[in-house]
């Protein structure tokens, strides 16, 4: 308990979003910290709170988890390309940190503002969703629970998130890179579940050619994981940056889309009528190149962005569910050129 | 209806099928005017189009299989054949590797073919023993047919193959560098002075041959010979010269630099129209307009001109998003040299193998007068390649007047008429012209601005204002009518007029892309220039006031 008021007590480790600006990236992740900055400027985003970067420390070191990480891996030191020994010290890591009970103190913060956030919607149990968020961004590196409901379930999913930072993906990616294992601490955002009808990403630069003049939007039926986790072909358009016109469509191949469960999610077929139509109006795609255009120059550089139309709301409702800088591709110039070429003739 | 095009298949015009067919398609008047005769149409068009498609389908070129021609009372009509979306998308990987080597070294993809042009045209004079432009009287009928047909299905195939795959890649760059211009920094880049700046400051060959009949107007002065081209008509210069030693001198030297470089008429391909070094005298207009100034005048300029480019090149550089700007780096170089490829490759590819054809055609035209075969030299410019082989050997057997007769009397009729702009659905252009991105440069359509209540909107492809007086001039042959100091205002410049850029303050043209003649030379020479006005020669008089505003791409005519 002395350790607690002296390190991190004394701390801040949970904010409501409007809480926060593009400043506090190091205190909650990137994720909560351009969240914060863009409901801050009347973007439309969901309700919700962010546990801090120290809140992942403070359970690590009040629980023994930290201490128990630390011996496994004084045993364990598999090498890059040992699958195997990754898997198992990947499963024992999670169920370390996962086993742990909240402390209490930190259960009742999370519980209130979990209450607040229930009354501030009107609705007792509101689902939410819970994301990783990284001072530096590993897009897809961590996990993320959607739709997750009431007290339990939520404590349930921040340790989980919590736990994430162990699972074989980042495990790999630092023996690969050699980095020290379990040393990147992360926030985690905390926000009210939109019932969403389709969702998707949009960039507002080609992450290809860097081609600056057009906004890509990629959009399926329900949630937008299905998008993200680039399993099936999405719905693509392009649109005129300027001008807002909508330069190309092209029809996807969504045989599946991702739903909510009464708790959870599921990947489920979607009937054929709608896969063979678009799932967004050239309305709705406007509306998201506007909010594209947006938060392009908020942050004065072009941003990647998940979004969702929340079927329980009328037009506009499209809300903002993540935006971070778009990551260019390295290409070698002449390769950006020909894209560009090609693009030009748009015949695609 | 299947209208007929002087007998020759290929180019009839079938006025229900083809518009349906291709959309639309367009009067080039930049090279139909005035309409085209059988020899050239049959000759240096048959290949053009040829090389295009070929060109088009070296590089497949994802949206267009090159273009197609029609001829309608004597005059072309163009446009693109397109290839369907998932034609487009089979090239397209093709295409990529193929343009390649044009952005990553396009000299190195010029050099060698410029090289293998020259080797070819020497070869075919000294296999024959030819040099001077009389000796091709020496060849028997049958040598002369020999050259004839290795010149209609060898050389100038040749030409027109290195010519198009050039062309096509070249307009391919600065086509896309327009586009990114667009979305980059919002204007069009044909009224921008800096998308003109970054272009310019480039030597090419024009310009090489401007400075060595400089050179040649400065002996004339140095051996005391300023009087007697004063005061001589160019058609007398000649033997007036010989007359004295020092004109001797200075007409030998003449002579030498003609047989290298006088392979030049006004309207190359048309064979109708005379070559340099068949007679001097063409040359000689142009060297007394030179010959006064002190210095070269693209040499004074041409410090300042490479200045501004650099200039440009920074401050543009530093406007482009820094993740785009490796690309759009490499996009300006090649860019430049394929705008410095498009002057170059006039002196390369179509003035040369012109002046050959000419060479041959006309000597036919000579000996097939002379056997009887036709009333007039000039006859033979209506007749086709196979025409002239049937009649060659034996010659004198043939009587070829029935097929001049016909064709002449259609041409000459051509000769009255106003061609007609387009046939089909006009409003399929813009999307041809997209699918080839070749049209969309050569063809650039005014900028109108009324805010600036300008008499005359083109293209800023010059910087600099003038205010002077005007002088109209329709064809090259009436260059000579320029008095230094007056700004020129003619329907186009071709590399024949090159020597007017060392005189004029100002330059106003109706047609005109960013790749065209006017607007490189102007650029080059630092002269105020307005292009693409599409109507400048009617507005303008000779005599008339007026302002070329050169930076905003406007021309005002001040005394109305």
């Amino acid at each position: 308990m002395k350790v607690l008021e002296e390190d991190d007590m004394s701390d801040k480790w949970i904010y409501w979003l409007e809480e926060l600006g593009k400043e506090d990236n190091e205190r909650v992740g990137r994720k909560c910290a351009n969240l914060g900055e863009i409901t801050k400027a009347g973007l439309p985003v969901p309700k919700g709170f962010c546990l801090s970067v120290s809140a992942y420390g403070m359970f690590m070191k009040l629980t023994g988890a930290a201490g128990e990480i630390a011996r496994l891996l004084e045993i364990h030191k598999p090498a890059v390309d040992d699958v195997e020994g990754i898997r198992t010290l990947s499963r024992a890591m999670r169920q370390a940190v996962e086993s742990k009970p909240l402390p209490p103190e930190m259960a009742d913060t999370l519980l209130s503002y979990y209450s607040q956030l229930c009354d501030r919607v009107c609705t007792p149990d509101v689902a939410v969703s819970t994301r990783s968020a990284g001072a530096v961004s590993h897009p897809g590196q961590y996990e993320t629970y959607l739709n997750v409901k009431g007290k339990d379930d939520l404590i349930g999913k921040v340790r989980k998130v919590w736990a994430s930072t162990f699972n074989e993906r980042s495990l790999a990616f630092c023996i690969n890179k050699g980095l020290t294992l379990g040393n990147e601490p992360i926030g985690v955002a905390v926000l009210t579940m939109v019932q969403a009808r389709s969702a998707g990403i949009a960039f507002s630069a080609d992450p290809n050619t860097g081609d600056t003049s057009k906004i890509i939007v990629e959009a399926n039926w329900g949630l937008g994981e299905s998008v993200v986790s680039g399993e099936l072909m999405p719905d693509r358009w392009v649109i005129d940056k300027e001008t807002l016109e909508i330069r190309e469509r092209t029809l996807g191949r969504k045989d599946k889309a991702t739903v909510c469960l009464d708790c959870g999610i599921e990947d489920a077929e979607i009937s054929p009528e709608k896969a063979c139509s678009f799932c967004l109006s050239d309305e709705e795609l406007q509306e998201i190149a506007k909010l594209a255009n947006r938060l392009e120059a908020h942050f004065g550089l072009p941003q990647d962005i998940e979004w969702a139309v929340a079927e329980d709301k009328l037009f506009p409702n499209i809300v903002l569910l993540q935006t971070r800088a778009v990551v260019i591709a390295k290409q070698a110039p002449v390769d950006q050129v020909l894209d560009l070429m090609v693009g030009m003739l748009s015949f695609r | 209806m299947l209208h007929d095009a002087y007998d020759l298949s290929f180019f009839e015009f079938d006025d229900e099928k083809d518009p349906k067919e291709y959309g639309v398609l367009l009067c080039d008047v930049v090279h139909g005017r005035p309409p085209m005769k059988p020899t050239y149409i049959g000759i240096g068009w048959y290949w053009y189009y040829h090389a295009i498609r070929k060109a088009a389908d070296d590089l497949r070129l994802p949206t267009t299989f090159g273009w197609d021609s029609r001829f309608v009372q004597g005059y072309p009509y163009i446009t693109a054949i397109r290839t369907t979306p998932d034609e487009a998308k089979m090239r397209e990987p093709v295409f990529r590797e193929k343009i390649r080597p044009f952005l990553e070294n396009f000299d190195g993809v010029w050099d060698p073919l410029k090289a293998e042009l020259i080797a070819i045209y020497n070869e075919a004079k000294a296999s024959r023993g030819l040099k001077e432009w009389k000796d091709i009287r020496k060849l028997s009928d049958g040598e002369l047919l020999t050259f004839f047909l290795d010149f209609v299905y060898v050389i100038n195939r040749k030409e027109a193959e290195t010519h198009f795959i050039m062309l096509m890649a070249s307009f391919y760059i600065v086509g896309l560098l327009q586009e990114m211009w667009r979305s980059l920094f919002g204007g069009e880049p044909s009224i921008d002075p800096n998308f003109h700046k970054l272009m310019s400051g480039f030597e090419n060959q024009d310009m090489k041959m401007g400075r060595m009949m400089w050179e040649l107007g400065r002996k004339a002065v140095e051996l005391g010979l300023e009087d007697t081209f004063r005061n001589t008509e160019d058609n007398a210069l000649i033997d007036k010269l010989n007359t004295t030693e020092a004109g001797k001198t200075w007409n030998s030297l003449y002579h030498e630099f003609l047989l290298e470089h006088g392979w030049r008429s006004d309207r190359a391909h048309s064979y109708d129209s005379p070559v340099w070094l068949e007679k001097p005298s063409i040359g000689l207009s142009r060297i007394k307009l030179l010959m006064h100034a002190p210095l070269f005048k693209f040499d004074v300029e041409r410090i300042r001109v490479i200045k501004d480019r650099e200039e440009a090149e920074k401050e543009v550089l530093a406007r482009v998003p820094e993740v785009q700007r490796p690309a759009f780096g490499l996009l300006v170089k090649a860019a430049q040299k394929s705008g410095y490829w498009s002057e170059d490759h006039g002196y390369f590819c179509d003035c040369y193998v012109g002046a050959m054809g000419r060479w041959i055609i006309q000597e036919f035209g000579r000996r097939f007068a002379q056997a009887g075969s036709i009333d007039d030299a000039e006859d033979v410019y209506f007749l086709h390649p196979n025409e002239i082989r049937k009649a060659a050997i034996p010659l004198g057997r043939v009587n070829l007047r029935p097929y001049v007769e016909r064709r002449k009397k259609v041409w000459e009729e051509n000769m009255k008429i106003e061609p007609i702009p387009f046939f089909g659905d006009i409003s399929q252009a813009q999307d041809i012209v997209r699918s080839d991105p070749t049209l969309l440069v050569s063809t650039q359509v005014p900028v109108v601005r009324k805010e600036l209540k300008a008499d005359l909107y083109g293209a800023a492809c010059a910087p600099g204002s003038f205010q002077g007086t005007a002088r109209v001039i329709m064809s090259v042959d009436k260059i000579s009518e320029l008095k230094p100091g007056e700004i020129l205002v003619a329907p186009g410049t071709s590399t024949a007029w090159m020597v007017v850029f060392g005189i004029i303050k100002g330059l106003v043209t109706d047609g005109g892309g960013a790749l065209s003649h006017p607007v490189i030379m102007a650029r080059e020479f630092g002269i105020p220039c307005v292009s693409g006005t599409v109507e400048a020669t009617q507005k303008i008089r000779t005599g008339d006031k007026i302002w070329v505003d050169g930076n905003r791409g406007v021309v005002f005519i001040m005394d109305k």
